[in-house]
């Protein structure tokens, strides 16, 4: 690269970060939430063509939700950003159930990890997942 | 070899402006249309594209200077004498480009670097400058190699792909609803490009113009946009990420992977079969998408 070049590159970083900046201080930006379990399952069947959500379990505070369908599939759902990403939970996500919190660490690791607040329905959900586990 | 200097540079202040015009406005319309950490996501991406264009940029010259020495015609570029072969020049690259951007859509090979540009999930001014860092890799300079054999000069070539680059930037905006019918039945425009970054399975492949979507509309790719049915944009499997480096390489990485674990005679296709194809049918490509779609709505909807 020429010294011009990387004069350039400096120029964009710096244009990059001032831009950046200015969407946070301008407030830009959503704070999404699950709303119910409606919203919920549209959120899973719209990130796969064909599912068919019937049961949810949703996080108290809306952060994220499990939707199964009729076969016993189910879909984790989680916010992202100002809008939201789903992937399907098979045997290859591991679960951890901690009183009313249930972790589901996906196999692929810039998806991360996510905790659903359930309360009560934690147990069963993950009792569900093990099942997926044995399938 | 004449030299001509590169339009995109002289735009950049202009596409910051335009950046921080359409902030504001999102900011009376719709704060969320913009997202502190997808907008650094794209600049850096659109920054590392410019990285990796100076460092691959010699190669492609050098490759388009050689089959110019092929050429059947002999066009100057003065544009004086030579305003006529410009304008056919601007004409002809943008349906090259139209050529690449369906492959780049039909092809795993080269959507692995153009899904870069696809994997935000907002439609704003910075989506366009998300762009690919390994363009070069895929091969996707091939597709302007017809011109230089036809006879126009690399620079004039350049130019004009430089100026495509620009007229696209404006189009990535929900700012702008719908522009005379005169110009959406011509030009491509923000409403028929929100549709071609569309996950909605009635939009999923669809209007792969750059500044003339007459090139959509006389090989059937055309899909207008429908105010009953707002777009989701992004990907089909959406990145779920900010992460810069894997919205980079996360495709090429998924086809090593698959290559790596398929039959050896299912290798080759997950490099050059369609996004989405898989040997055993266990993934959904655009075509199978829009099949559930369609039969999972009610008949008198899907005879439309």
């Amino acid at each position: 690269m020429t010294l011009t070049e990387l004069a350039q590159l400096g120029g964009s970083v710096i244009a990059v970060l001032f831009v950046v900046w200015l969407v946070g201080k301008m407030g830009l930006g959503a704070d999404p939430r699950i709303e119910d379990d409606a919203h919920a399952i549209r959120l899973a069947e719209e990130a796969e063509a064909g599912f068919r959500g019937i049961e949810v379990a949703r996080d108290r505070a809306g952060f994220a939700a499990i939707v199964r369908n009729a076969a016993g599939r189910q879909m984790l759902v989680r916010a992202h950003g100002n809008h939201f990403a789903a992937r399907p939970i098979d045997a290859s996500v591991m679960g951890r159930l901690d009183k009313d919190f249930l972790t589901l660490t996906m196999p692929e690791k810039t998806f991360g990890a996510v905790t659903l607040h359930l309360g009560k329905d934690a147990g069963m959900w993950a009792s569900r997942m093990r099942e997926i586990g044995r399938a | 070899m004449p030299e001509l200097p590169d339009p995109v540079t002289y735009a950049v202040p202009a596409f910051i402006l335009l950046l921080i015009a359409e902030m504001i406005i999102s900011l009376r319309a719709d704060k969320s249309r913009y997202e502190a950490r997808d907008t650094l996501t794209s600049l850096m991406l659109g920054t590392g594209s410019q990285v990796a264009g100076a460092l691959v940029g010699a190669g492609v010259i050098a490759a388009s200077v050689w089959v110019y020495q092929f050429r059947l015609f002999d066009i100057g570029i003065e544009f004086s004498s030579w305003w006529w072969a410009w304008v056919l020049c601007f004409f002809l690259d943008d349906l090259a480009y139209y050529a690449f951007h369906r492959s780049a859509h039909r092809v795993r090979w080269f959507w692995a670097s153009h899904v870069i540009h696809h994997s935000s999930q907002h439609y704003n001014l910075s989506t366009a400058l998300r762009q690919t860092w390994t363009g070069f890799f895929s091969l996707t300079f091939l597709f302007r190699l017809p011109l230089f054999l036809i006879g126009f000069p690399p620079a004039m070539v350049f130019f004009c792909a430089g100026l495509n680059l620009i007229y696209q930037f404006w189009i990535h905006t929900e700012a702008i609803k719908r522009l005379p019918k005169w110009f959406e039945a011509v030009m491509n425009t923000p409403s028929h490009h929100r549709v071609h970054h569309g996950v909605n399975p009635r939009y999923l492949d669809a209007n792969y113009a750059g500044v003339f979507i007459i090139w959509d509309k006389m090989f059937g790719s055309f899909v207008p946009e429908r105010d009953d049915e707002p777009v989701r944009y992004g990907i089909v499997k959406q990145l779920g990420s900010f992460n810069i480096l894997w919205a980079a390489v996360h495709e090429w990485v998924g086809i090593a992977k698959d290559v790596w674990a398929a039959p050896w005679k299912h290798k080759l296709s997950y490099m050059w079969r369609e996004p989405g194809w898989s040997h055993d049918g266990s993934r959904a490509t655009s075509a199978m998408i829009k099949e559930r779609w369609r039969a999972g709505r009610p008949v008198e909807e899907s005879a439309e």
